[in-house]
């Protein structure tokens, strides 16, 4: 087979090469060979790679050829063993290798062929491959000297001189600068994500002071809505993403990883430096073990967690770790090693062993206990020897197990390799439950526990009083017999005209009244005779089959408005007795209070009674009460029926009677039935409530004991009364254990269920005996929870104590990334700002800095800012000063009245104007509320539900794979799976959203009634300038003037308005809120105000 | 995400000649490409399609069933009697124990590792329904869907398919062709959107129905949002997310609203000329306003006769939904819409997912889709647009010869079966094989990309032709046209 196809191969060759030789058309190396060896060759036969000692990247080196010799022969392609290889002739072994790619085509061998044959020529000054040392990304910057110019005017700092020493050589002249409205919303909406309000522009109108523009600038930087801005660009690099999952169940990141969010916020609020800022969020538990606040940044690796599977995890990890930090495409040595930059494929898990003992835990936040309500999710090193292989060709089913991969760097980038010492770390980080508020948390639960307790047994106690008076009026007042018989059924025959036969397959036979109908269908049998009332009814009747449900019973007040349903179901999931209605929308309604699980079996008779009077319901399962509900809706005339669904049954007997006025019912409980309905069961009950209590009081006493003996025991010497402090430890927990057992005999009493009496009676026992064995340990107080490391992992291993020590490997990785001569990180992270500011980066690539990559715009600018960022602490405000003070920021957007710039630099390049960016969703949908006067500056906290409505910034709603806020997800929100540049699309949806929505239609009104609330508004034209200013920033022209006016007209005539007559000789009219919100919501949906211009 | 799909070079000439045509004027030949741009990255050499096929076309719309959970091609399209010959016995006490080769079972690529669905299942259960040969072409169907049943001629059906996930992210795959493991690529229905022109400037052409909770709920990925789905939800009084206002407002009002930002956006343009970005925005708010319209229009119902509802299953209760849905896409498809996505039976992993209860579950959820898929058929081509028109019937993949528990089959990835109908399908044919048992497809095996080449191919797309520079396609995302189908 294979032969085969290496002969037809050859046969087409021959066939083309033929052609070409008849032809005698000539081969082109630069256009027809280079590019396809470059594509399909370099990779292992050039700068990076030599595999058999062999380059192809120059005719020169093909001729001088490898280990096996030359691989060309010039002018006879039959005697160069390159073709041989690449047709993959016996003996040479087939390139580019099985597996690592398709053969070349055909008429790719041909034309190699060809040009062999034709001589195999070659430029004569043509260059190897550059080395990739040489790459520039990979050379550490050094700040370059400033331009000289000839011409300095226009020039505020080093970003224009680099900028104007291009604009002279290219001889683009730079717009000039962009009108003060226009900047000032530009400068707000890029710091803050706000716009300015009317009062904000015009007092920076009004400010005469040259400063006036640095003023605003410092107070934005200083704003707490700076971080909650630039937060959220730095959220979409990094990935913030919400948890998701499966109900309760975390599948992907962490529950509370807001935490993360707003140490982001916090972190560039205060002006950390970014190098700082990437030490915590890789390695916050190796170099601030018990600092709280700083252990937040971990959430970077808590957010990663993937529960299903651990590779996917850490690839994710390795992939997004080197694109956001280090511009490197780390992720394609998964598989292979890289082919453009000096990376193997053992990089890739050397750089993944940096993550391998890592996993995640929610610590405990003071006050709160319950980890599904707050905590602080966290990574620490877990496994500390989980090894690390290589994987053959990235599939994890195929590690190399020969080899154990050590943490490590590529070595062109960190040419001193890395050095990893582990840290040990203090108890309270490997043993958070010594922390002071973990105990003071779990006391103060523990004590309102104790508190309800109380409580609850003071109402046990009052219960039972009452049942004991109400016992001696009854004992006093025999119960009347019921009413006599008004229906006495036993179903010997069928009578059509007692009952009607509705739904369902009834049929008698052999005396006996069967019903036969299964499946998702109800069987009814409906009594002809009114009913009154009040009444008792009575039903015996043997379930047989069905499929699932099997339900059967008795409705009553039935009719088209509603019923009342009380059924027993064999449903194997769960056999209960179930009371049911169907509320006026005809949606059912299954009160979990009206839920009693009980043992309904199939063949076996049961016997339902129903006692009802007004909407006091009393239901009694073979002879014993068994629930007592309040009817929540309203009595309504109807009939009764005998019921079934899903059910096979036979009917044995039917009574009714009707309900004496002095007939005692059970009064429903508080959640609208109580299981405690005799003297019997109060005293049960208070026992029950006294053994809660003392339960509770036992364990306060062991948290106490507990957490003496964990600081005994772990005190640096271990404090010598610390034996004694454990044994008592551990008597106080086994103290609790027979407390435990105590209740629970004493809930089975009050259940009255004997297989639980007995199983509790030996815990007791059990409980006992052990209290006084000698020796023993206690339940550690852990004050953390371990996150499950995946699907796999059992309870046991969940709970193992947290290691002593941490193995280092990711403090040091974080050391390499931030020390001074790391080539990538500042240009990176300078990159990063630079793009969000101008709308455009230096470098195109903004997540692939290697020999793939785009090359920067503007190297020395971008060298010269990465070391002005390093040198200055690493601070992003300065940078952000430094920016946005420069003259390139401030220049206008326009192209207009630059012909020629446009025809030498269409793309804006060079920056001769200022890019125009689209909002991003988040800032559209802040700005609509800040501009109505709406805006809830909160900041921080749990995130919100996408289903709530909330005033507050866009960027604290849920946001996930699985939740996305619909608005903002119309106007690109982040892909939380990797975004580090947003998309700016231009959709239809997004007409609709922002004409549509009651968002926009509501900050429409509340910003016209704004504007109608001030003075001097009243002309048409007033308002039409105001609400310009108000929404775009900008202030009309005439002919924008000139269409509003029409539009106000033509509306007022569509809204059946009369035209006040002019007066004062102008165009006075009175604009109303209809109409002023008819134009906002227009200019709400102007090009413009989505627009940063 | 850096998006490569940037019109930063738009041709200015083009972009001067929409300038002062009015918000009307500006539709038609303009519209013609695409109604919206993305920038970002900058690319060079590579040129966007220009809305016509590569191609002369067979085909100008799809319409792609898909059924969420697995349906069961032992209980559907792909009969085995052996399983009842065998039922009770396990694989390996059968003659088909090499089914079970370890090297054949490595095609599975796991997601959820130890995850209690996704196994093997050794002990054979025997079909839960029965088959007859149907239709005038007589291809042998479950009787549990006889109507489809009746469409047979038309009916090309591939039993012969298989996936890699061997969980539900196998519906992502279905759709874009990759693992999910892989990342997130564009939907088939986005490449077609990418690659075709607009036959009606009055609707979106890619239209989404039906619930995707599960998977996904984009299409566009690196091609961009402007190529997502426009979700549609077949409620006359809500049909479109912010398609109508959401506080009452007059069409009168409305209208003046939108022909005053358009000229405000126009006269905007003596500022900032030469911006595409406002281009695209005007254009975009014509589609827009006509969207409020004319996507409601497409839900009138009350436009058809008795008799067309009837067909559609719209006068009885487990069809209707599906059924308004399928005659939503016919009256899509009538006005010209490219690609119609419907997903039948979302929540949890998809209704079909028949790990227990099959018998009821298939039975329940073919009664729901059967009768309005061929209703859907037999009207499209009493209407003379079956002949333009692919239907896709699909499903994430098959369930397995053995028994789940007592009662039900798990996923199965190694062979399941589709069919496609109209556009310049072959009808009346079965194409491809499972073995005996319906374990592994054995003849003419298609990964589900062949689906996708296929219907590329009808449509007069060449794959290879839309890729994006930076964006490496391999093979396996072409696929390969399954010509024995083509008519």
């Amino acid at each position: 087979m294979h032969k085969t196809t290496v002969y037809r191969l050859g046969f087409a060759v021959l066939l083309l090469v033929s052609q070409f030789t008849n032809a005698a058309e000539r081969v082109d190396y630069l256009r027809d060979i280079k590019p396809v060896l470059t594509e399909r060759c370099y990779a292992c036969h050039g700068a990076l790679q030599q595999q058999g000692g062999l380059r192809l990247d120059t005719v020169s080196l093909m001729k001088q050829g490898g280990d096996r010799g030359p691989a060309i022969v010039a002018g006879k392609s039959s005697e160069s063993i390159l073709i041989d290889h690449l047709l993959g002739k016996p003996g040479a072994r087939r390139m580019p290798p099985k597996g690592e790619g398709e053969p070349l085509k055909p008429d790719e061998i041909a034309r190699i062929r060809a040009w062999i044959d034709q001589g195999a020529t070659g430029p004569a000054d043509e260059k190897p491959e550059p080395d990739p040392r040489d790459h520039w990304a990979f050379k550490v910057p050094v700040r370059p000297p400033l331009p000289r110019l000839k011409n300095t005017a226009g020039i505020r700092n080093p970003i224009d001189a680099f900028l104007a020493r291009e604009h002279e050589n290219l001889g683009l002249r730079p717009q000039p600068e962009a009108d003060r409205r226009v900047l000032l919303r530009r400068l707000y909406l890029d710091l803050i994500g706000l716009p300015p309000t009317l009062e904000e522009q015009q007092a920076f109108l009004a400010d005469p002071s040259p400063r006036a523009y640095e003023k605003v600038v410092e107070r934005l930087l200083s704003s707490k809505q700076y971080g909650e801005r630039w937060g959220r660009h730095w959220m979409d690099i990094w990935r913030y993403s919400d948890w998701w999952g499966l109900g309760d169940e975390v599948r992907n990141s962490q529950k509370h990883i807001w935490h993360w969010r707003d140490w982001i916020l916090d972190s560039l609020n205060a002006d950390k430096g970014y190098d700082q800022m990437i030490r915590e969020m890789l390695a916050a538990d190796e170099l601030y073990p018990t600092d709280t606040d700083r252990l937040r940044a971990t959430g970077y690796l808590a957010r990663q967690y993937f529960k299903f599977n651990r590779n996917t995890w850490l690839e994710e990890v390795v992939e997004h770790t080197s694109k956001a930090f280090l511009g490197l495409t780390m992720n394609c040595t998964k598989c292979h090693d890289h082919k453009y930059d000096p990376f193997s494929q053992e990089d890739f898990y050397r750089f993944r062993a940096f993550f391998e003992p890592y996993q995640v835990r929610t610590d405990m936040v003071p006050g709160i206990s319950d980890y599904e309500k707050d905590g602080i999710p966290r990574v620490f090193d877990c496994n500390l020897d989980a090894p690390t292989y290589v994987f053959v060709r990235g599939d994890e089913r195929q590690p190399r197990k020969s080899k154990s991969i050590k943490p490590g760097l590529p070595a062109l980038l960190a040419p001193r390799g890395v050095s990893i010492q582990p840290v040990s770390l203090p108890a309270e980080a490997y043993y958070p439950g010594l922390r002071p508020h973990v105990v003071d948390t779990l006391a103060s639960d523990l004590q309102n526990l104790h508190t309800a307790a109380q409580a609850q047994l003071a109402q046990a106690r009052k219960q039972l009083a009452a049942l004991e008076q109400a016992s001696k009026v009854t004992a006093q007042n025999p119960v009347k017999q019921a009413d006599p018989l008004l229906l006495k059924e036993d179903f010997a025959r069928l009578l059509p005209d007692r009952w009607e036969t509705r739904e369902g397959k009834w049929t008698h036979s052999g005396g006996k009244l069967v019903q036969e109908q299964i499946g998702a269908s109800r069987g009814v049998l409906r009594l002809r005779s009114p009913v009154p009332r009040d009444f008792q009814a009575t039903l015996r009747f043997t379930p047989t089959g069905g499929q699932t449900w099997k339900s059967v019973g008795i409705t009553f007040d039935a009719g088209p408005a509603g019923e009342v349903l009380v059924y027993l179901s064999a449903y194997a999931g769960g056999a209960k007795l179930q009371v049911a209605y169907k509320q006026q929308s005809g949606e059912y309604v299954y009160p979990p209070e009206a839920t009693q699980p009980r043992e309904v079996k199939l063949g076996v008779a049961q016997e339902l009674t129903l006692r009802i009077r007004d909407r006091l319901l009393n239901v009694a399962v073979g002879g014993k009460h068994a629930l007592a509900y309040h009817l929540p809706i309203a009595r309504r005339e109807g009939a009764v029926e005998l019921i079934t669904y899903d059910a096979r049954a036979e009917f044995h007997s039917f009574e009714l009677r009707s309900l004496p006025a002095d007939a005692q019912l059970t009064p429903a409980g508080k959640g609208g039935s109580s299981t405690v309905q005799t003297v019997a069961q109060a005293r049960a009950a208070v026992i029950l409530a006294e053994k809660t209590l003392a339960r509770l009081a036992g364990e306060l006493a062991s948290l106490k004991a507990r957490a003496a003996a964990d600081r005994a025991r772990y005190q640096n010497p271990p404090a010598s009364d610390a034996p004694q402090r454990i044994a008592e430890a551990v008597r106080a927990e086994r103290e609790v254990a027979v407390l435990v057992a105590e209740e629970a005999l004493a809930r089975a009493e009050l259940e009255a269920n004997q297989a639980k009496i007995t199983a509790a009676k030996q815990q007791l026992e059990i409980a006992r005996k052990n209290r006084n064995a000698p020796g023993g340990e206690y339940t550690p107080i852990r004050g953390s929870l371990k996150t499950l490391e995946s699907n796999l992992e059992s309870e046991a291993s969940r709970n193992k104590p947290f290691p002593t020590t941490s193995t280092g490997r990711r403090s040091a990785l974080a050391q390499w990334l931030t020390a001074a001569d790391n080539p990538l990180t500042a240009r990176v992270a300078v990159n990063h700002i630079w793009a969000r500011h101008f709308g455009q980066p230096l470098v195109a690539t903004v997540f692939d800095f290697g020999r793939k990559g785009a090359a920067p715009t503007h190297p020395e600018l971008l060298d010269w800012l990465a070391v002005e960022l390093r040198e200055n602490n690493w601070s992003m405000k300065h940078l952000h000063r430094l920016i946005v003070t420069s003259a390139a920021y401030r220049r206008s957007s326009s192209t207009r009245g630059a012909t020629d710039n446009l025809a030498r630099d269409p793309e804006n390049r060079y920056l001769w104007r200022m890019n125009a960016q689209r909002m991003q969703s988040e800032v559209i949908r802040d700005s609509l509320l800040h501009l109505a006067g709406n805006l809830d500056l909160t900041m921080g906290g749990p995130s919100i539900p996408i289903t709530q409505e909330s005033r507050r910034r866009s960027l604290y709603f849920v946001h996930s794979h699985n939740d996305q806020h619909k608005f903002l997800s119309i106007f690109d929100n982040a892909n939380v799976l990797d975004c580090y540049r947003r998309a700016e699309s231009i959709i239809p949806q997004q007409a609709l959203a922002l004409s549509n929505s009651r968002q926009t239609q509501e900050a429409a009104e509340q910003i016209a009634r704004r504007l109608l609330g001030q003075a001097g508004l009243t002309t048409d034209e007033a308002f039409i300038r105001a609400a310009f200013e108000t929404v775009l920033a900008t202030t009309p022209t005439e002919a924008e003037q000139k269409a509003c006016r029409e539009a106000l007209a033509e509306w007022r005539k569509a809204m059946g308005k009369t035209t006040p007559p002019a007066a004062n000789g102008g165009q006075l009219t009175e604009i109303d809120v209809p109409l002023g919100r008819a134009l906002v919501l227009a200019l709400l949906n102007h090009n413009d105000f989505v627009t940063i211009r | 995400m850096l998006r490569d799909c940037s019109c930063r070079g738009m041709h200015r000439r083009a972009f001067l000649a929409d300038l002062g045509m009015g918000f009307t004027g500006l539709a038609l030949g303009a519209l013609l490409a695409q109604e919206g741009i993305v920038r970002g990255g900058s690319v060079t050499g590579h040129v966007p399609p220009d809305g016509k096929p590569h191609f002369p076309p067979k085909a100008k719309s799809v319409i792609w069933l898909f059924m969420n959970g697995g349906v069961s091609h032992l209980e559907s399209f792909d009969p085995k009697p052996m399983l009842n010959k065998y039922a009770g016995k396990t694989i390996s006490e059968t003659p088909y124990k090499d089914v079970q080769d370890p090297e054949k079972l490595k095609l599975a690529r796991v997601v959820v590792v130890n995850d209690a669905n996704g196994q093997q299942r050794n002990r054979l259960y025997p079909l839960q329904v029965g088959f007859k040969k149907r239709g005038k072409a007589g291809i042998e169907i479950s009787d549990w869907f006889p109507h489809i049943g009746e469409c047979s001629e038309d009916l090309a059906v591939i039993r012969s398919m298989y996936t890699t996930d061997d969980n539900h992210g196998a519906q992502t795959q279905f759709h874009s062709g990759r693992h999910m493991l892989d990342g997130e690529f564009p939907t088939l229905g986005a490449w077609v959107h990418y690659g075709l022109g607009t036959l009606n400037k009055n609707l979106p052409q890619f239209i989404s129905m039906g619930r995707r909770e599960y998977w996904n709920a984009k299409d566009g990925h690196y091609l961009g949002p402007q190529h997502d789905a426009v979700p549609l939800r077949i409620d006359p009084n809500n049909p479109l997310d912010f398609g109508k206002p959401e506080r009452p407002t007059s069409r009168d009002e409305q209208r003046i609203g939108f022909d005053l930002v358009d000229r405000l956006n126009q006269l905007r343009a003596v500022e900032y000329p030469d911006d595409p970005a406002l281009t695209a925005r005007i254009r975009s708010y014509e589609l827009a306003f006509r969207m409020q319209t004319s996507i409601p229009d497409i839900l009138n119902f009350s436009q058809e006769t008795e008799e067309t509802r009837k067909l559609y299953g719209l006068d009885e209760a487990p069809t209707r939904e599906f059924g308004m849905q399928l005659l939503a896409a016919r009256r899509l498809v009538e006005r010209g819409v490219r690609f119609i996505q419907i997903q039948h039976g979302a929540g949890g992993a998809g209704v079909w997912d028949a790990h227990g209860g099959l018998r009821t579950n298939h039975a329940n959820n073919a009664r729901a889709v059967d009768k309005p898929i061929a209703g859907l058929l037999k009207d499209l081509k009493r209407l003379g647009l079956l002949k333009e028109t692919i239907v896709l019937f699909a499903t994430e993949f098959g369930r397995t010869p053995g028994s789940q528990g007592s009662d039900g089959r798990d996923h199965h990835i190694y062979g399941f079966s589709v069919w496609m109908a109209g556009g310049g399908i072959k009808g009346g044919i079965v194409h491809g094989a499972t073995d005996e048992i319906g374990f592994h497809a054995e003849e003419h095996r298609h990964y589900v990309t062949d689906i996708h080449a296929t219907i590329l191919h009808q449509l007069g797309l060449d794959s290879r032709r839309l890729e994006i520079p930076g964006r490496k396609r391999l093979d396996i995302d072409h696929g390969k046209v399954i010509t024995q189908i083509l008519a």
